[in-house]
């Protein structure tokens, strides 16, 4: 990218002319920047030069704030976006029948909405039959079921034997909670293909599950 | 209650200045004298909490209260007691509420008891405590940090953040930060008047630093601005206005001048500081604050807070591996780091390590109250109304 268009947008700021300064980024966006690159090679730059203009005297107090009002303006159109682009991938969400935790529940579906994914949360205390009506509904293909105590963790065996009789047999099914980490065999028995263990974890484990399920064309 | 007998002003001062076994003994010596006095049960009481020895501390301040029920600093001693001790939370929640009673303008009694609800699963008791506790003082920190972890819990990370930052920002480690790498240090001096100043480079340099330090923003800008006249490209000058603009909320101004100041030398640590801490700002360019506190950590290993401000950036792009490991490295270099603890907290609770979340904000707690010598404040208070 050009000094020159740096120094444009520079000069739109100082001009107070947000019109110009968009006009500046939209030419450069088409020579094919993304937001990334805008920030850096395009915006910075010229925020560097309002700030040794400011410092030489170059412009007035007055004038630098108001560029950087200009500044605040048109930062949608160079900074990257703070949420993430949707992948498509639609996850259900939800803590077992009689169990009412949920607080690794929010926190797990809270970092897969900010990762762009589609979450459907169906909070807590939710039966077998429930993740199955929404798994048609949404169409679904992976399910995240959550479970704090013993009793709960393995009637998740409940929800895989629901899925089959329902005829889902390529559904996903991820478990979380304290039984699993203590009992690493559990999730097996329930019929789970993987154990989620946080946030990061979770993540991790959907991101490797709609990698596997568009791979078998189960997911668009 | 009668005033102080020799024994105890004796205990008192050996307590005062740390020495610990000594004062536990002229405690001892002064109930042999007499076993009612609360202040000695209440003294006993500290000394003991300094020592970790809880049920002690909790059966001498027990017995303080018991003999004087008004006696503030014992209900101290006995809820940090408890706290520590953990599992006695509705004792704990009990004791704090007393504390807010007796000394209803009292803080940290208002922020324990929030923690106290929380830890016993009284969500809402808990904030409705941190908000009356930031009522009372919008800067305290802790409060603030309580209520980032109470979001995190119920919506995740995203809405968790800006309460880490703002609290980071309440808590004046960040700007004690920004002045050793500028090399500013408070010498008990206050700061010169402008007019006053020698006319070089570096003394201007310095006087600005004290201004800032001093919040008086408008004469460090005045200032400054002579070192412009003199040479517009002085990098440091640039990084001290990028720091004015932040302290008054001026992001874009901040990150002008920052930037500038590191196209005219990259290793402008203050600038590099500034940089991020506008990124940090805005949510979109998390990346980029993380990869600026990065640098800035591997260039002040032996700081903390560059170690939190990269913690922070990371659980903004939820790398929370790396962002526990920041903050290890954080609370390493200072086990004291409250806003450290916090986030490692923060970082637990990502994972399911409820118990470790709880006991970092334990030991957030401890550090903080700690710090704050605030048993000595309501022991002086109290002597002072009793007397």
């Amino acid at each position: 990218m050009s000094d020159d268009a740096s120094a444009r947008l520079y000069q739109a700021l100082v001009n107070q002319d947000a019109a110009a300064a968009i006009s500046v980024i939209e030419q450069v966006r088409g020579a094919s920047s993304d937001t990334g690159t805008l920030f850096e090679s395009l915006f910075a730059p010229a925020m560097s030069l309002l700030g040794g203009a400011w410092a030489a005297g170059t412009i007035d107090e007055y004038t630098f704030t108001q560029a950087a009002v200009v500044a605040e303006q048109i930062g949608s159109f160079v900074m990257p976006s703070s949420t993430a682009q949707d992948t498509g991938v639609t996850v259900l969400l939800g803590t077992m029948h009689r169990d009412h935790h949920s607080i690794d529940r929010n926190i797990i579906a809270a970092a897969l909405k900010e990762a762009g994914h589609r979450v459907i949360d169906l909070g807590a205390d939710v039966r077998p039959a429930e993740f199955l009506e929404r798994l048609d509904e949404t169409g679904a293909r992976i399910v995240i079921v959550c479970a704090q105590m013993m009793a709960t963790a393995r009637s998740i065996l409940r929800v895989r034997e629901m899925f089959l009789t329902g005829g889902v047999d390529d559904a996903v099914i991820l478990v979380s909670g304290g039984p699993f980490a203590a009992d690493k065999t559990l999730a097996r028995t329930v019929g789970a293909n993987g154990v989620i263990s946080g946030a990061e974890s979770a993540l991790k484990l959907v991101s490797r599950a709609a990698r596997d399920l568009r791979k078998a064309g189960r997911i668009s | 209650m009668t005033g102080r007998s020799q024994q105890v002003a004796l205990a008192e001062g050996l307590a005062r200045q740390g020495h610990i076994q000594p004062a536990v003994e002229a405690c001892y010596q002064a109930l042999r004298i007499d076993d009612a006095d609360p202040l000695v049960h209440c003294l006993l009481a500290h000394l003991m909490l300094e020592g970790d020895f809880y049920d002690e501390a909790i059966e001498a301040a027990t017995r303080a209260i018991e003999i004087d029920p008004d006696c503030s600093p014992a209900y101290l001693a006995l809820g940090l007691a408890y706290d520590r001790r953990g599992g006695m939370w509705d004792q704990s929640i009990l004791v704090w509420h007393e504390l807010a009673e007796v000394v209803p303008d009292l803080v940290t009694a208002h922020v324990q008891l929030g923690e106290a609800f929380s830890a016993a699963a009284f969500d809402e008791e808990a904030i409705d405590a941190w908000r009356k506790a930031l009522e009372l003082d919008p800067h305290k920190a802790r409060a603030m940090y309580n209520l980032a972890i109470a979001a995190l819990r119920k919506e995740g990370v995203a809405t968790a953040l800006p309460g880490f930052r703002k609290a980071g920002e309440l808590d004046p480690s960040q700007d004690d930060f920004f002045f050793a790498l500028a090399g500013i240090k408070d010498d008990g001096n206050p700061a010169p008047d402008p007019e006053d100043v020698e006319e070089d480079r570096e003394s201007r340099l310095e006087a600005a630093g004290a201004l800032a330090f001093e919040e008086d923003f408008f004469s460090a800008a005045e200032v400054i601005r002579w070192i412009f006249d003199e040479d517009h490209d002085d990098a440091d000058a640039l990084a001290l206005s990028a720091y004015l603009y932040i302290k008054q909320e001026a992001i874009n101004e901040a990150m002008a001048c920052a930037l500038r100041a590191l196209s005219i030398n990259k290793r402008t640590r203050t600038a590099i500081y500034c940089l991020g801490v506008t990124f940090s700002k805005r949510p979109g360019l998390n990346e980029h604050a993380a990869r600026v506190f990065g640098a800035l950590a591997k260039s002040s290993p032996d700081e903390p807070i560059p170690h939190v401000l990269h913690a922070e950036a990371l659980l903004g792009l939820q790398k929370f591996s790396r962002a526990e490991t920041a903050y290890q490295t954080a609370i390493r270099l200072d086990p004291a780091c409250v806003r450290a603890r916090f986030g490692l907290a923060a970082v637990f609770f990502t994972e399911g390590r409820h118990a470790e979340a709880m006991w970092e904000i334990r030991r957030a707690a401890y550090h903080d109250t700690r710090r704050q010598g605030l048993f000595w404040d309501l022991y002086d208070a109290y002597t002072e109304g009793s007397a």
